[in-house]
């Protein structure tokens, strides 16, 4: 409780602290909204030249961009200490110093930053979520409801392992490895669209090893009544667990990298 | 000219030494080329369009291929201008303006030809319907060439203006990102230009953006035609002229007003 407790003022700082630069924090905040209006712009003109991807049609599409979007950066919001600032950490040795507190790494890597501006993302992405609500005709049940709620809570669970898994090979070869960024910016993108477009080996990757699918895809389908591959319903709630069974693997190779960490120095 | 020259060279080198960063960015972009030709092969089986398959993967892996040239800046070169360490440069007896747009196409010509060729290579590998296929003809791939040359030259010159400004904001993240996320849109990395819709397309081709890859790339594919080239090289030419000369005002602005930060 006390973690929690402590987490929560040190956002709250953090969002004090964005603040002091007002014009830099407003102009950085209207770029992400326009990146991400960019996104959404695409999908939108995607379906006025195509009308449909697979059985897959517009309210559907924008669903599931809102879906991801909302998710990705709600994780790259208040997670922001662990992909942005922890990689830094490890090069310039500060790493040090979070070992020597009484406080778990993790926790610490988590209060360390945070990013307010990704609220534009944010908006953007419950707007495309509303907006594909409403074209799919979609009746809100408290089922429903319990599915987004939990597919958002387990993918956002799910992206931050992926982001551990980012600072696991920091700790082992120091500089940062843009290979990582293939699995979870590639995620973002890629899952954006339903998993059912790509050939097997995508499939397999956002299925398996990164299971957007499972803890993000599943239950939207679900929600929009057209279950991903046919699955039965109890699958929408079910499959999204897999976030936590992957966060769960990454945490631990997470501590075991750690003990292999040697300073940087200086 | 010859110091800009080896201001050129002396970041060419430099790139080169990366190889190793390289890899891993091929990597990257190879996947989200895989991903982009999976989704646009997928809304094809849908509803085929006017224009064939071919030209857009052929567009998707030369946006992948030429993306360093597109979206590179280098970090050490805006933060000189927050630390002060700019005065530095400002003693060397050289215009500044051409010190750094020398500087800035070094990075941006290396980084992205040393992803470019293995990942061409790959794209062509790819079999059919996934690849990139063959230019229209042989005068088309040498328009292309000099299409992607001046379009170099280009983005090279925005990439200046961002620098000048930052001189204004200090900050560079905000008016970088700004200029940036204009260009994800409308240079055609997000979605090709060719599928905008089509009453889009003759405003959004004369933007600065589109002067960047999209016109040399539909130089390649032969969406413009040979007689159409020079009116497509003359409007990058002009862009490129312009926004070279806006640099240059703004940098000697700069100059006038300059405060060093820090010491």
């Amino acid at each position: 409780m006390n973690t929690v407790k402590l987490y929560l003022h040190s956002m709250w700082m953090q969002l004090k602290c964005q603040l002091q630069y007002p014009a830099s924090f407003l102009m950085q905040t209207l770029a992400q909204l326009i990146m991400e209006g960019g996104e959404l712009l695409a999908v939108i003109l995607i379906v006025d030249r195509f009308d449909r991807l697979n059985q897959w049609e517009a309210g559907d599409l924008y669903f599931f961009f809102g879906v991801m979007s909302v998710t990705f950066y709600l994780t790259e919001c208040f997670g922001r200490g662990v992909t942005g600032a922890f990689p830094g950490m490890v090069r310039s040795g500060q790493l040090d110093t979070l070992l020597l507190r009484p406080r778990g790494v993790l926790t610490q890597a988590m209060c360390w930053a945070m990013d307010p501006r990704r609220f534009a993302c944010i908006a953007v992405g419950t707007a495309a979520l509303t907006l594909g609500s409403r074209m799919a005709n979609v009746q809100w049940t408290v089922w429903k409801a319990l599915a987004l709620t939990e597919a958002v809570l387990m993918g956002g669970i799910m992206i931050l392992g992926l982001f551990l898994l980012e600072g696991i090979f920091v700790i082992h070869s120091v500089k940062s490895v843009e290979l990582v960024n293939a699995i979870t910016y590639g995620g973002r993108s890629a899952c954006e669209y339903p998993i059912d477009v790509y050939p097997r080996p995508l499939r397999v990757l956002f299925t398996v090893l990164a299971p957007f699918a499972l803890t993000l895809q599943c239950p939207a389908a679900y929600i929009l009544g057209k279950p991903l591959y046919g699955w039965p319903d109890w699958a929408a709630f079910v499959s999204p667990l897999s976030g936590l069974v992957s966060f769960a693997l990454l945490y631990l190779l997470f501590r075991r990298a750690l003990r292999f960490y040697r300073s940087t120095g200086s | 000219m010859s110091a800009y020259i080896s201001a050129f060279r002396m970041r060419w080198k430099m790139e080169l030494q990366y190889r190793g960063a390289a890899l891993g960015g091929i990597i990257c972009q190879i996947f989200f080329g895989l991903v982009l030709v999976a989704i646009y092969r997928a809304l094809y089986l849908g509803k085929p369009q006017s224009m064939p398959l071919s030209a857009i993967t052929t567009y998707v892996w030369l946006q992948q291929a030429f993306f360093r040239m597109i979206f590179s800046s280098d970090p050490e070169l805006m933060d000189k201008i927050r630390t002060g360490s700019i005065a530095y440069d400002l003693c060397r007896p050289l215009q500044l303006y051409g010190y750094y747009y020398a500087t800035i196409m070094a990075q941006k010509l290396m980084g992205s030809l040393l992803r470019a060729a293995p990942m061409l290579i790959f794209a062509a590998l790819l079999p059919e319907g996934w690849g990139i296929a063959l230019p229209a003809s042989l005068p088309a791939l040498g328009l292309a060439a000099c299409g992607v040359a001046l379009g170099l030259l280009c983005v090279s010159a925005l990439e200046n203006i961002v620098m000048g400004l930052t001189f204004r904001t200090l900050d560079f993240r905000g008016t970088q990102a700004l200029f940036n996320m204009l260009m994800m849109t409308f240079s055609g990395n997000i979605l090709p230009l060719t599928l905008f819709p089509d009453s889009w397309q003759r405003v959004i081709t004369l933007l600065p953006y589109a002067q960047l890859l999209d016109t040399p790339i539909r130089l390649y594919t032969g969406e413009y035609p040979i007689a159409r080239a020079p009116e497509a090289l003359l409007i990058q030419a002009l862009w490129t002229a312009a926004l070279i000369a806006l640099g240059l005002l703004i940098w000697r602005q700069n100059q006038r007003r300059l405060v060093v930060q820090g010491g």
